[in-house]
């Protein structure tokens, strides 16, 4: 034994390096340097650390130990769906399906192209724990559900819907390259095909929805409906026809004046001006989407309009030398840079509009943070000041999801930015 | 000799003899600022004409005029033929008979090699992908950079962009291609690959306007010089004139700076 290790002692070759030598300190060292580099350094260091430690302290004690998990735990259906009928439940786990699919396919076919550009330019593939990375967030969220839903068919139906994801993408990354174009259509599409395994033949229609679905379906529509809203009035507003342009103009700094408070308010209102008299009055989820969807289209159309003064003149004067029609110009050329320069701005106002649904309350909808709210005045939990609890449940579902947008966004950012430096 | 003699020595067609482009009178005019004063060039057949003169003399707003990125105000252009007109099918139609390669390449940054070489003729003349890629190798080759095909632009040097530049003008088979100071904003290792590339392109019949200060370029290769100041055309003729016994001072001048 002791041979080997005096084997190791032995002194290694020096790889020769041409970059500045690797500056490792230990610990000590480090916080020297870092944390104690001067007296008052010292003094704040220690302030902070007591301060950040009782801290730390108090809500590891309050999450572990004095909080009473139960109101969530006997409410997780509830957070989850609320007034959503028990026995069409088995709908919403055929959605989670039919989106693991598409999602997991999408993602296959995409990301083989990019991998493929990435391949030319010599960036190492990225690894499974990059995947695990990136999907962390969600990965969290689902583990908490599943320890508050305590329920083994729940944890196998989880586990379905992943296997379900990563064995189409497996599949999405066979498709031949030609059609790997189509893979954001086709996800497009198995959003449309989850919405209607709830809704249709006989299913529950959204005004029904509560809880955390309404505030997904919200969300996913709101930003699938407002992203191309938003292209189309930027656009608009760079037109060269008058006309398109002051209406476009004129709608996105009217929406931008405005709280979105009161474009929901006034959806009922604005939505009865459009429609035909005497036709039905849209539903409570209706108007609030449409609201959600008119207040970000107009920050949308501002933030693509950004990135399209950022494209060079020289692009269009290219564009049109080699024939290209205006269309197909903006299509191919100055939109996929405009886009690609904004990722970051347009995925901060999705998250944005994330947790904007929560205003949706304000007409009367129960999303997650209302049912929140709600669970406290159940006989059995109220006046029992349980509203941390579920404050917190709800607090850390948002972070969820907003933290694992910001990582797709840097992560598509990088991704497009292969071969352009 | 008079300016009206030397105007129509200098205008008067070259190469094969048949006009390619006819420019009468033009005139262009920024805001009330006039770039160019009453322009007259006709270009032959596969004629190499050279455009220098100093900085805003209004060399790029020339050639520019000719496939529409900038609208002349007055007179007349016409191209094999076919008179530009503020009509868009008509600005389409010409500007599919003329390529251009621009002083910044103005290549796509989000496209490869090969899909900017592709772009026109697969979106603007329809082509099918396979026939527009082997037709895009085959203007890679030309060029010489068939190995760069995959690469984004962003991972090429100065001289291959602008190469591929080239090709992608090449790719829609154009009669006339026009080059903005193609080599100006190349480090001087690389101009050569790229002045070489011209060379071919030149030797194998294209007609050609180049705007550039490269003189080599123009004595070996250019049919006509065309030296303009201030918006007009102050002398023109073949390059033995021009370099051995320019007539006016203004000419004079200049060759004495860039020579
Ligand atoms: N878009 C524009 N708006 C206003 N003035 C312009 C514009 N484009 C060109 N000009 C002016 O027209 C004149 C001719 O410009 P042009 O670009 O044709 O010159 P040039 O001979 O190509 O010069 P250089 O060698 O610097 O490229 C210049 O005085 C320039 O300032
Ligand atoms: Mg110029």
């Amino acid at each position: 034994m002791s041979g080997v290790r005096l084997d190791l002692q032995e002194p290694l070759p020096v790889p020769e390096t041409e970059g500045p030598p690797a500056r490792r300190l230990d610990a000590r060292a480090w916080a020297r340097e870092n944390l104690f580099s001067s007296k008052l350094n010292g003094v704040l260091t220690v302030v902070f650390g007591l301060l950040l430690a009782w801290v730390a302290y108090r809500m590891f004690r309050f999450v572990f130990v004095d909080a009473r998990w139960e109101i969530i735990e006997r409410n997780i259906t509830n957070l989850l769906v609320y007034q959503f009928p028990r026995g069409e439940l088995w709908r919403v786990w055929a959605a989670l399906y039919v989106l693991a699919a598409s999602v997991g396919f999408g993602v296959g076919a995409a990301g083989r192209r990019s991998s493929l550009a990435a391949e030319a330019d010599g960036v190492p593939r990225q690894g499974r724990s990059m995947v695990l990375r990136r999907v962390g967030p969600l990965l969290v969220l689902v583990v908490v559900l599943l320890v508050f839903a305590q329920s083994l068919t729940a944890t196998l139906l989880v586990a379905g819907v992943a296997a379900t994801a990563v064995l189409f993408r497996v599949v999405g990354q066979r498709v031949p390259l030609r059609r790997a174009r189509l893979a954001s259509l086709l996800v497009l599409v198995g959003i449309a095909a989850a919405y209607l395994t709830i809704t249709a033949f006989g299913g529950v229609p959204r005004d029904r929805w509560g809880g955390l679905l309404l505030t997904a379906f919200l969300a996913i529509g709101g930003i699938v409906i407002s992203f191309p809203l938003g292209v189309l009035l930027a656009l608009g507003r760079r037109s060269s026809f008058p006309a398109v342009r002051i209406v476009c103009t004129a709608y996105i700094e009217l929406i931008r004046g405005v709280p979105l408070i009161t474009i929901l308010f006034m959806s009922a209102f604005a939505l009865g001006f459009f429609l035909p008299p005497g036709s039905e009055r849209p539903s409570a989820v209706t108007r609030a989407l449409v609201a959600l969807v008119l207040f970000t289209a107009a920050y949308v159309a501002e933030i693509v309009r950004g990135g399209l003064q950022g494209v060079p003149r020289g692009q269009l004067e290219a564009a049109q030398a080699i024939g290209l029609s205006p269309l197909k110009t903006t299509r191919l050329i100055v939109l996929p840079q405009a886009l690609r320069n904004v990722i970051p701005a347009l995925v901060g106002q999705f998250i944005s509009l994330f947790k904007d649904t929560s205003l949706v309350f304000i007409v009367g909808l129960t999303e997650l943070l209302a049912v929140a709210q709600n669970i406290t005045k159940q006989s059995d939990f109220v006046a029992q000041g349980l509203f941390v609890e579920t404050l917190i449940f709800a607090a850390f579902v948002y972070w969820a999801g907003s933290y694992w947008m910001s990582r797709e966004s840097q992560r598509l950012e990088t991704r497009l930015g292969v071969g352009v430096r | 000799m008079t300016e009206e003699a030397l105007t129509a020595e200098a205008t008067e067609a070259h190469g094969t003899g048949e006009p390619m482009i006819v420019i009468e009178d033009l005139s262009k005019w920024f805001g009330d600022f006039q770039a160019l004063k009453d322009v007259d060039l006709v270009i032959g057949k596969q004629e190499v004409v050279v455009v220098c003169g100093p900085s805003g003399s209004g060399k790029s707003t020339l050639i520019r005029c000719i496939n529409r990125l900038e609208q002349h105000d007055k007179g007349r252009i016409v191209v094999d033929g076919i008179e530009l007109t503020n009509d868009l099918r008509n600005i389409q139609e010409i500007r599919r008979e003329v390529g251009m390669v621009f002083q910044q390449f103005n290549l796509f940054p989000h496209l490869t090699v090969l899909e900017n070489v592709t772009l026109a003729p697969r979106h603007v003349r329809r082509a099918a992908k396979a026939k527009a890629n082997e037709a895009a190798m085959k203007q890679l080759e030309r060029v010489r950079i068939p190995e760069q095909a995959n690469k984004f632009p962003g991972q090429l040097s100065g001289g291959q962009q602008q190469r591929v530049a080239i090709a992608r003008a090449l790719a829609m088979e154009p009669k006339i291609m026009l080059f903005d100071e193609p080599t100006s904003a190349l480090d001087p290792e690389m101009i050569k690959e790229v002045l070489e590339a011209m060379v071919d392109l030149a030797q194998s019949g294209m007609t050609m306007i180049v705007v550039t200060h490269e003189m080599g370029f123009a004595r070996e290769v250019a049919s006509r010089i065309v030296f303009m100041a201030d918006g007009e055309i102050v002398e023109a003729g073949t390059p033995e004139h021009f370099f051995t016994n320019p007539r006016e001072e203004r000419t004079k001048q200049f060759l004495a700076q860039i020579l």
